[in-house]
Order: structure tokens, then sequence, then C-alpha cells
């Protein structure tokens, strides 16, 4: 897990693997059901793609629902693992915080032209309200997609009223699913997000990066990051007199990495984040 | 010949008190148990009773039922929407008069076979229309919940939500919902885009088994070919009436089972291969549930929450341990 050589030097390390490895996971099984989600519907045969090279099963819409079927099982899987496994562990880097509201709108006008975006901790808020309304997207979709699977088993009949709302809950959260999809990659479209993307293929990003758009992340991680030597060029230009116009807080929340209160008094050995930068910056590092 | 027809009389006035009663004693606690009404219902067809109705223009079992359900069949717009790409339509507004195939106006009709068995020859008549299965996948699986199979045994179309577009006949095994263009919910949103009409079929009269009711070609037929009632006591009456005619039965196992049981006295093999199939014109062939090869994949989805809930309450716990019990010196480990 943790860089041992110098290819990683000059990068922190944003997700780790369970991260990379749930974040993949939901995204593909997602896509899948979207796919298979839509060619649920009557559509396959009538515009002409069961003609395509490798699409005939599209217009089978028994072999379509085991397609779905299977995806759904990594999907909930996943979903539910994610929930789980970061709240025992106290991650609430990505949940929402108060003010993100209006800290997105800054954002969003900053990437217009228009006035300057504020620091960031790990997520951006924008982030942090996204991956929300993704998460009651994801459990309308779950809660509803269970009880039309049990319906399709166990009980054809039962109430007509439940198998009508867990059916439109279903189709309208797929259409939100969709947007909210778009939203996610017309995010990583705007330039000031591009050397976010490597992260969530990585785990790294460059810690310039981090350091110009990421102070409140890196002082949550632990002071030594403040002022560490920075290797290899910049790949996102940090405004001009950024660093001292707007220093960092003195009493930073809870790492949203490792989840210790005070990073600074006693920064968190297990927190993979200051692991690494420890080791690429110790002076023992191999190269 | 009297003495027969008397015991018939006999026995069939038996059998409706029978049903009756255990209509009026109810089924269970449903909250219409003491008349019955909503509970499971199933019909036996008595093909060695059915004579089509020879003296009638019309058979009185369809007879019955167009007149209760033709009037609900709107007139489609004129002209009809083209329907991209293919521009394929289908429109029975000219053709209501049909009798002899299903049709959107036309959910019941008469299945004429000749069969040789056991050294004579039978002229069949065999009532056809929707077998409202057990599990139907042409209900389970419309992507707008417009088809539901009801407590009733009853498998209902909304017309005021199907988009027309046709999945319950496809997935249907006897391919028995019929499309009207021009009509229904799909002319309000995207007529060319989405959708082509709506789908019609049997709805076993969903609304007067409701009441306690028969199905109007259950009380129509003079031959006492049909019958209806409480699932159990049809199922085991079909099985008595096969046994005793060292007949056969259909309905019973086709698809996962269906609502309906034919009660044959020739091989139902024999029958499939006499009548005239094609569109509105279901075979008798025997027939496995298709979404049965989906039922394992479908529990592993819904294990997966609790699999979920395991795998991280498991992980977690094993990464907090492991935080508690490294110190910083083992981390660092050169």
């Amino acid at each position: 897990m943790s860089p041992k050589t110098g290819e990683k030097q000059n990068l922190i390390r944003r997700h780790n693997l369970t991260e990379i490895v749930e974040h993949w996971a939901i995204a593909l099984s997602g896509l899948t059901l979207v796919i298979t989600g839509i060619f649920e519907l009557p559509i396959a045969g009538r515009y002409y793609i069961t003609d395509l090279p490798g699409m005939k099963w599209s217009g089978d819409f028994i072999f379509s629902l085991e397609l779905h079927y299977a995806a759904s099982v990594i999907f909930i899987t996943v979903s539910l693992f994610h929930v789980v496994y970061h709240v025992l562990q106290g991650h609430t880097g990505l949940l929402p915080k108060k003010g993100d509201l209006k800290a997105s709108v800054e954002v969003i006008k900053s990437f217009l032209g228009r006035g300057e975006e504020p620091l960031f901790h790990k997520y951006l808020p924008e982030q942090r309200l996204a991956y929300a309304g993704m998460a009651v997207i994801i459990a309308g979709l779950i809660i509803s997609g269970l009880i039309k699977t049990y319906k399709n088993v166990y009980a054809p009949d039962m109430s007509y009223a439940l198998v009508m709302w867990a059916t439109w809950v279903h189709n309208v959260f797929f259409v939100l699913f969709v947007l909210a999809f778009a939203a996610h990659m017309a995010a990583i479209v705007i330039k000031p997000n591009r050397p976010l993307v490597r992260s969530i293929f990585t785990g790294y990003i460059s810690l310039d990066y981090a350091k110009a758009r990421h102070p409140l992340w890196l002082e949550e991680i632990s002071p030594r990051m403040q002022g560490a030597p920075v290797r290899g060029e910049r790949e996102t230009p940090v405004r001009e007199g950024r660093e001292e116009k707007e220093p960092v807080q003195e009493d930073a929340g809870a790492c949203t990495a490792c989840n210790v209160r005070d990073a600074r008094e006693a920064p968190d050995p297990d927190c993979e984040a200051v692991r690494d930068h420890q080791e690429n910056t110790s002076p023992g590092r191999k190269t | 010949m009297n003495d027969g027809k008397k015991g018939g009389i006999s026995r069939r006035a038996l059998l409706k008190a029978t049903l009756t009663a255990a209509l009026s004693v109810g089924l269970g606690s449903s909250g219409h148990a003491h008349t019955g009404a909503g509970c499971a219902v199933a019909t036996l067809i008595d093909i060695s009773r059915c004579d089509g109705c020879p003296e009638r223009e019309t058979p009185a079992c369809i007879q019955a039922c167009r007149q209760k359900n033709l009037l609900h069949v709107p007139e489609p717009v004129d002209p009809l929407p083209k329907v991209f790409p293919r521009g394929k339509t289908e429109d029975f507004s000219g053709r209501k008069h049909l009798t002899d195939r299903l049709t959107p106006y036309n959910y019941l009709f008469i299945h004429k076979a000749e069969v040789e068995h056991g050294g004579k020859r039978w002229s069949l008549n065999i009532p056809r229309r929707c077998m409202h299965c057990d599990n139907p996948a042409c209900a389970t699986i419309c992507p707008f919940a417009a088809n539901h199979k009801h407590k009733t045994g009853a498998v209902v179309i909304d017309s005021d939500i199907c988009f027309g577009g046709a999945k319950c006949r496809t997935v249907c095994p006897w391919n028995i919902p019929q499309r009207q263009s021009g009509v229904g919910i799909y002319l309000q949103i995207a007529p060319t885009l989405a959708g082509n009409g709506v789908m019609f079929k049997c709805d076993l009269c969903h609304d007067r088994l409701l009441e306690g009711k028969n199905p109007v070609c259950v009380d129509a037929c003079p031959r006492e070919a049909l019958l209806s009632g409480p699932r159990e006591i049809i199922r085991a009456e079909a099985r008595k009436r096969a046994d005793r005619m060292g007949g056969h039965l259909y309905g019973r196992e086709e698809n996962g089972g269906t609502a309906t049981l034919y009660v044959s006295p020739v091989p139902l093999e024999k029958i499939d291969a006499a009548i005239e199939k094609g569109p509105g014109r279901p075979h008798m062939a025997p027939v496995q549930r298709r979404m049965a090869k989906t039922d394992t994949l479908a529990n592993s989805v819904l294990l997966s929450p609790a699999i979920g809930l395991t795998a991280g309450i498991l992980a977690a716990a094993g990464a907090l341990k492991g935080r508690k019990n490294s110190s910083p010196e083992e981390e660092r480990k050169p």
C-alpha cells in the first residue's frame, strides 16, 4: 500500500485501496445496472439495438434481468459495505458540512471566472453535497429494487400500491442516478478538478496540488504537511499570493482520513496519507 | 339418459353448492372472509363439456365477455401516430367483430380441434383466454407496473398507465395480450418515440371477483363447462374430473402453475397439434417458467444487504483492531 519508491515522490495518498475498489465496484456495477435497466424497456428491438453486433441479447428481457440481478449483487453488497465500513471507523469527510451549499456556489462561480474558490478540505463542498445526494438516490434504488425482486420471486400478488410505489421510485431514481452520473462526469471535465482524477485510479494526487487547493486537508492530517519540501513541477497553477492571504486555520477539525481530532499533536501513524508522506520525505527514503 | 342427466344436474348442483359453501365460509383471514370475495380464485375449463354453443351465432361465454368489456376499449385516434423508427402499429378497431381469435376487442375465443384418440374422433371446442399465471412474468417485469397479479388470482392490465410496449406479450408463453395502437397514455407523452398503444386481455372479471361473483363467462356457460371458485377446491375438482375421465390437465404446471385448469379427455399434445396457431391463437404445448432461471440470482440479490453489512462490520472491526494494536514505531519500519 505505502509507496516505496521514488515514483511516488511529490504525491500524497487521497484514497486507499479499499476506497478505490468500493468506487469502481459501485461505478461499474451501477453502469451495468443502468444499461440492463434500460433494456428492461421494450426499446432494443424497436430501435434496432438488437441488430448491432454483439447486442442481440439486449432484446431478451429475461437475460437482461439476469445481468441486472448479477450487477445488483455487487452494487448492493458494496454499497452496504461502504456505509458500515466507514461509519464504524468514523470517516466523516464526505458528509456534508454546514455552509457547504454556500461554498459550493462560490466554487461554481470561481469555475466561471467569478471570484476565488475557498480553501478545501479533502473533498470539495459540492463533492460532499453530491455524495449525500447520490447516497439518497442509491438508497432509494436499492430499497425499491429489493421490493421488486422479492415480488418477482415470492410475491407477485403483493399489495399493488407497494408494487406501484417501488416501481416508480425505481424509475424516477434511475433517472436521477443517470443525471447524477452525468454531473459526476461533468465535474471531472472542469479543469481545476482534473488533477483529482488520478487518485481514483492510483490513490494519489500531487502534493503541490493538495497544498494549493486542499490545505485544510493537509492541516488536518499533520502539521508536517505544512511547508513540506516540494519536488517536481506544479500540476495546477496556484493563485498568486494565496497562501499568504488565506492562512490555514489553527483549529482544524477531525481528520477525515484517520479520524484524529487534533492531528498536529498526535498525527495518527495509521493514517495512510501521513505515513506515505513521512516515508516519502524521510532522509532514508529509497529512491 | 334421463337418469344420467338428472344425476349430472344433481352433481353439478352439488358442486355449485359446495363451491358456494366454501366461498361463504371464506378461505382465510382476509377482510373478505365471509363472502370469499377477493380470495384466490381459479377457473376450471372442462373441454369435454364445451360444445362451442352451435345453436348460437356467438358462443355464450364470448358474448358475455364482449358485452362486459367491449365498451371499455376506447376508439383510437385517427390517424394513428407514426411510430419511430419502425412505423409498425396494430389496429383492430376496424375488426371488432372478430371472435375467432384474441384481439384488443375480444378476450376469449373458442379454439376448435379435430382429434383422433382412443379409436374415436373428437370434435373439441376449447375456450381460450389469459391463463392468469401464478407468477406471471407479464406482470412482474412490466416496467411501469401497469400489469399486476391481484390476490384474487386475476392478472390485470391497467389500461390507464399501459404504454403498449408489448413487453408483456413478448414474455407471455402464449403471447396473450393484444395491442391496440392509437389509444392510451402514450398519446400524451411522446407518441412517436415511446409506447404504441395499450395492451388488452382478459382480467378474469376482477371487479366481479372482488364482489364474490363469478367471471361473466362462467355464469354465461349453458353447459357449465366453466367453473370458478376457491383455488384449491377448483384444483382438486380438476384433478378429480381428469381422473374420472382418464383425461389430462393443462395449466396446473404450465409456466409454474396458473389459475386456469383445462380438463381434457384427450392428450394435450394432440390438441396442440390440431389447433390453428398464430397471432391471437395460442398453442397448448407444455410451458416451462422462463423466469425460473432468474430466481437463484434474485435470491442472491435479496441476500446481498446482509452480505455487505457483515463484510463491512468484519472489515471495520479488523481495521479498528489493527489501528489499536499498531504503534508509531511499528508503522515506521524502514
